[in-house]
């Protein structure tokens, strides 16, 4: 009688011990946005519509946000793009549109990160009706092969890549919960 | 004659040299670049692996920051690979070797977490177990302390 009450109560708070002891089960996700320098997700331009000219410096910020319950290696990657360039989605990067450059950060979980983002149009050319700008990105010098008609809706593409350590490569998007999750950022602009 | 005939080759020999020599160097700076950036890898997937395990998240906050550190280092070494290869040396083994103490940290953080959760465990299911046989012998034992009870009432109210 004992070793069958004694067997019961063990069974019962070694359950509690086993739930206590477990970690809660949470939503994955890594959130991200693309900051002006009034720390907001609007007013890019400093009021000037989506304008752009030569010379002037943009500084923007992306913020990054870990809750996929480890320690993360991100990667963003950005590209120059047109109105008729194919755009990144939930599942594919835009490969086809050439990168302009990278910025990488490791991320605890639970926190955030700041990467700067820091641009300029130094000089801008014109060939057929296509205007290709030249550009200067957290000081690095850039020359996309991209052009827009008339220097309108040229885009930044965002996309956000992590370390998988299966395949040790960068993937695009984080790790859901059946396949990847893309989360891809866009901003219009025109080179006045 | 013969001297014009092989100075034209003599020339093209030490071009041919210095070239190779220059290749192998650079061959050289992007292999350690290129080891620069394993040992980063390898030390995020100790520092993953420490914080899987349970480490606490100001240690990992620690070696999170060590790792941007490194990851610093080695942008400033391929940026200034084509501009100033000593520098670029300079920042690619700084890199390297904060990236290898960061890796032996979160070894250790690693190994004392697993041992830190085994404890927990122990303690945990020990005291599971041992509350489990106060319980039955609690229930087991319920009327012999009902019977102490009442004796001793009774003996309070003979007392009064």
């Amino acid at each position: 009688m004992l070793l069958l009450l004694f067997g019961s109560f063990s069974l019962v708070y070694s359950s509690v011990a086993y739930y206590s002891l477990s970690r809660p089960p949470s939503q994955e996700f890594i959130a991200w946005g693309i900051f002006s320098p009034s720390g907001s997700l609007s007013n890019y331009f400093s009021g000037a519509g989506a304008n752009v000219s030569v010379g002037q410096t943009l500084d923007w910020h992306f913020a990054i946000t870990n809750q996929m319950g480890s320690i993360q290696y991100v990667k963003v990657i950005y590209r120059l793009a047109n109105s008729t360039s194919p755009n990144p989605n939930a599942t594919v990067p835009a490969s086809i549109v050439p990168q302009l450059g990278n910025s990488s950060v490791f991320i605890p979980n639970g926190r955030m990160a700041f990467v700067n983002f820091t641009w300029s149009v130094t000089s801008k050319s014109s060939q057929g009706g296509m205007i290709f700008i030249n550009m200067r990105i957290n000081g690095q010098q850039v020359s996309p092969p991209v052009g827009a008609v008339g220097g309108q809706r040229f885009r930044f593409f965002f996309e956000l890549w992590t370390f998988d350590i299966a395949s040790s490569s960068f993937q695009y998007g984080y790790r859901g919960q059946s396949s990847r999750v893309g989360v891809p950022l866009q901003v219009w602009f025109n080179s006045a | 004659m013969r001297f014009r005939q092989r100075a034209p080759l003599g020339i093209l020999l030490v071009l041919v040299f210095c070239l190779s020599v220059g290749n192998e160097n650079a061959l050289g700076q992007s292999n350690q670049i290129d080891d620069t950036q394993s040992r980063l890898v390898q030390a995020f997937v100790m520092v993953q692996q420490a914080d899987l395990e349970g480490a606490s998240p100001a240690q990992i906050s620690l070696l999170a920051n060590n790792l941007n550190l490194a990851l610093g280092y080695e942008d400033n070494a391929t940026l200034l690979f084509s501009k100033d290869i000593n520098a670029s040396n300079f920042y690619a083994s700084k890199s390297a070797s904060l990236s290898n103490a960061t890796s032996a940290q979160a070894l250790s953080l690693t190994s004392a977490a697993r041992t830190q959760i085994f404890l927990n465990q122990v303690a945990a299911y020990s005291i599971a177990v041992a509350a489990g046989f106060g319980s039955a012998l609690f229930v087991l034992e319920l009327d012999r302390l009902d019977n102490l009870v009442r004796r001793m009432r009774l003996r309070r109210t003979r007392l009064d």
